[in-house]
């Protein structure tokens, strides 16, 4: 198994479709997650490469996830982008120790780029 | 005439003659008129007048003698003077009275009229004397004196009237104001407050009036800030503006109050007061707040799936077989153009609500003004097939402002003149450092504007008449760019005329000053 390993964590179904389609096509395995409350369970039974995370999520927002994902040794050194429609979403990212941001909505080639680079 | 020296009229047989002629001629001489009338005779008819009589009355001595005097008064004949007259005639005694005569031409003249009587032996009155004077001056004087000051009385009426009205009218505005209002003196002691003030803090005039600001309620203007501002107004003369105080007040718990002072310009006994108005923002600022939070809100919700849509997009534009038609092609791209079209309306919707609440945040930083030009031009550039932008000139300098404010300016500059302009390919932008500022001007070959909407076109939501057909769009890009400039201290203006394009400036004003 030499493919990289994509975690997404957004409440949104659609996004979550979209991703899972454009980045399968360009040859990376996805692992969905649409409840953040589940996703320290699912980093540690998928390993991922990357996370791609969303900021406003019910129950536990995305800042709060990857502050806790900052503590963790375990998890600190994993490559998150934050992904957000929220305006002040580059600021919040950065405080919370995102290692990218990108604004929704975004340009698929753009975020490919993104991804490849934090992965190779 | 020894007889004339020792002041009595004893006249002699002698001299009787000679005395007489004098006497007739002393009176001639007289510049008061002389008459003398015979009571016994009926009707009192004038018997004797001088010469200084002829030339007041301008009768003749002929037209006199045998009247009686009344024919002075001609038809004026309603004067109260008349009856003293009579009754002085009646009783035998003498009287003084100012009555108005006619000329002979028919002028009006006042007569100062000294009236005495002659008595014969037993008493009875037989002539009365006359003497008159033309008072016509004086009495005209005193007469305008009296209209003058009649005129002056009436006149302080009127005007303590008014004064009266429009201090109550003033009065009224000031208590229907829904402002607090607070006048102190120079030691900021309270001197009146209006009605809002006291149903505002919920206090009476008594708690208010008279004691020292800092000393109201629970102290709670012993601001050390506010202090400092107020105690600079008389001094300096500069007013407290927008002075934003929260605070837990006694009554009516925690409010925003904004703050305005002033000192009251006047000379006087109204010199050095100082006018404070308090507005409470309390609901404002929450309102604000809400609508900040309904719109960031509605913006993320409605960002979500467009960007999903988006994707899916993009990912059809790369799934497009190649034996797909150039329509099929043109339909998706097009959808692409719209989607992003979409989501910017999105982002401006909110810029708006921003900055109608002032509540735009400068994250200044410094960077170099051409390379950002250079920038947003090469992406805009690469997203237009047709048009030419070419830059010209430079500033050579680094600024100290909101770099994604100010691109969002250049971009929209940019974006209208790709979009106003579509039939002429040639974009010119011009950068150029002026004084202390840096200038950038965006030139299009365009339909130009009519001088009239040269600054509405800043206005919010305003559409020039006929575009709104062939261009849409909500009138709100240049709203922002306006508000954006203005923030960062510059100008952003047009110049430009209907036909010969347009060309779009703005300044930003560097942070040091020219050497």
């Amino acid at each position: 198994m030499d493919t990289k390993r994509i975690m997404i964590c957004d409440d949104d179904e659609g996004i979550l479709d979209m991703l899972e389609i454009v980045l399968e096509g360009s040859g990376y395995t996805i692992i969905p997650v649409q409840n953040s409350l589940h996703i320290y369970d699912v980093i540690e039974r998928e390993h991922p490469d990357l996370l791609l995370l969303d900021l406003w999520m019910p129950v536990l927002s995305g800042d709060q996830v990857l502050r806790s994902l900052r503590k963790n040794p375990q998890t600190n050194q994993l490559p998150v982008i934050v992904i957000s429609a929220s305006r002040d979403g580059q600021q919040i990212a950065a405080d919370a120790g995102a290692t990218d941001f990108m604004a929704k909505p975004f340009d698929l080639d753009f975020l490919l780029k993104k991804i490849e680079q934090y992965v190779n | 005439m020894d007889s004339l020296h020792n002041g009595k009229f004893n006249i002699s047989h002698e001299t009787a003659k000679e005395d007489f002629s004098l006497l007739l001629q002393a009176l001639d001489a007289s510049i008061s008129g002389i008459i003398i009338t015979d009571n016994r005779l009926p009707d009192n008819p004038i018997i004797y007048c001088n010469k200084a009589f002829e030339n007041i009355s301008g009768y003749s001595r002929d037209e006199i003698i045998g009247h009686n005097c009344r024919f002075l008064q001609k038809e004026d004949r309603d004067q109260k003077e008349r009856e003293t007259l009579r009754t002085a005639i009646r009783d035998g005694k003498s009287c003084i009275v100012d009555i108005r005569n006619y000329r002979k031409d028919g002028t009006l003249f006042y007569n100062e009229l000294y009236m005495s009587p002659i008595k014969g032996a037993n008493g009875q009155v037989d002539y009365f004397i006359g003497v008159q004077n033309d008072v016509t001056l004086r009495k005209k004087a005193e007469l305008d004196l009296r209209y003058q000051q009649e005129l002056m009385e009436r006149r302080v009426d009127e005007r303590t009237k008014s004064l009266k009205e429009s201090e109550d009218y003033l009065a009224s505005i000031v208590q229907t104001l829904r402002e607090s209002l607070i006048v102190l003196d120079q030691e900021f002691k309270v001197l009146s407050v209006n009605e809002h003030f006291l149903k505002t803090f919920k206090v009476t005039a008594e708690e208010t009036e008279g004691k020292l600001l800092y000393d109201l309620g629970n102290g709670q203007w012993n601001i050390v800030a506010l202090k400092e501002l107020l105690e600079n107004i008389l001094p300096t003369n500069n007013p407290v503006e927008e002075f934003e105080v929260e605070h837990d007040f006694p009554y009516i718990g925690k409010k925003l109050m904004v703050l305005n002072a002033h000192r009251i310009e006047l000379d006087g006994q109204y010199r050095d007061r100082i006018l404070i108005a308090i507005e409470d923002i309390t609901d404002r600022r929450e309102i604000e707040r809400r609508k900040d939070d309904f719109l960031s809100i509605a913006s993320h919700e409605l960002k979500t799936p467009l960007t999903t849509i988006k994707g899916l997009v993009q990912l059809m534009q790369r799934m497009v077989p190649n034996e797909a038609s150039e329509k099929f092609r043109a339909v998706l791209n097009k959808t692409a153009v719209y989607v992003d079209r979409l989501n910017n309306l999105i982002a401006e919707l909110l810029d708006v609500s921003r900055i109608q609440t002032g509540n735009i945040e400068l994250h200044k930083e410094v960077f170099d003004f051409d390379k950002a030009v250079q920038e947003a031009v090469d992406t805009i550039q690469a997203a237009t097939k047709y048009h030419e932008i070419r830059i010209t000139g430079s500033t050579g300098e680094m600024v100290s402002a909101d770099e994604s404010h100010i691109l969002q300016v250049i971009n929209n500059l940019l974006s209208n003149a790709i979009k106003y302009a579509p039939d002429h390919k040639d974009i010119d932008v011009y950068l150029s450092r002026v004084s202390n500022f840096v200038k950038l001007s965006v030139k299009d070959q365009g339909m130009g504007i009519r001088v009239e909407d040269h600054k509405k076109i800043f206005d919010r939501f305003y559409r020039v008449g006929d575009i709104q057909q062939r261009f849409p769009g909500m009138g709100i890009g240049l709203y922002i760019c306006d508000q954006i400039i203005k923030n960062h201290g510059g100008t952003i203006w047009v110049e430009s005329e209907p036909g010969h394009g347009s060309t779009f400036n703005f300044t930003l004003p560097l942070s040091k000053q020219p050497a």
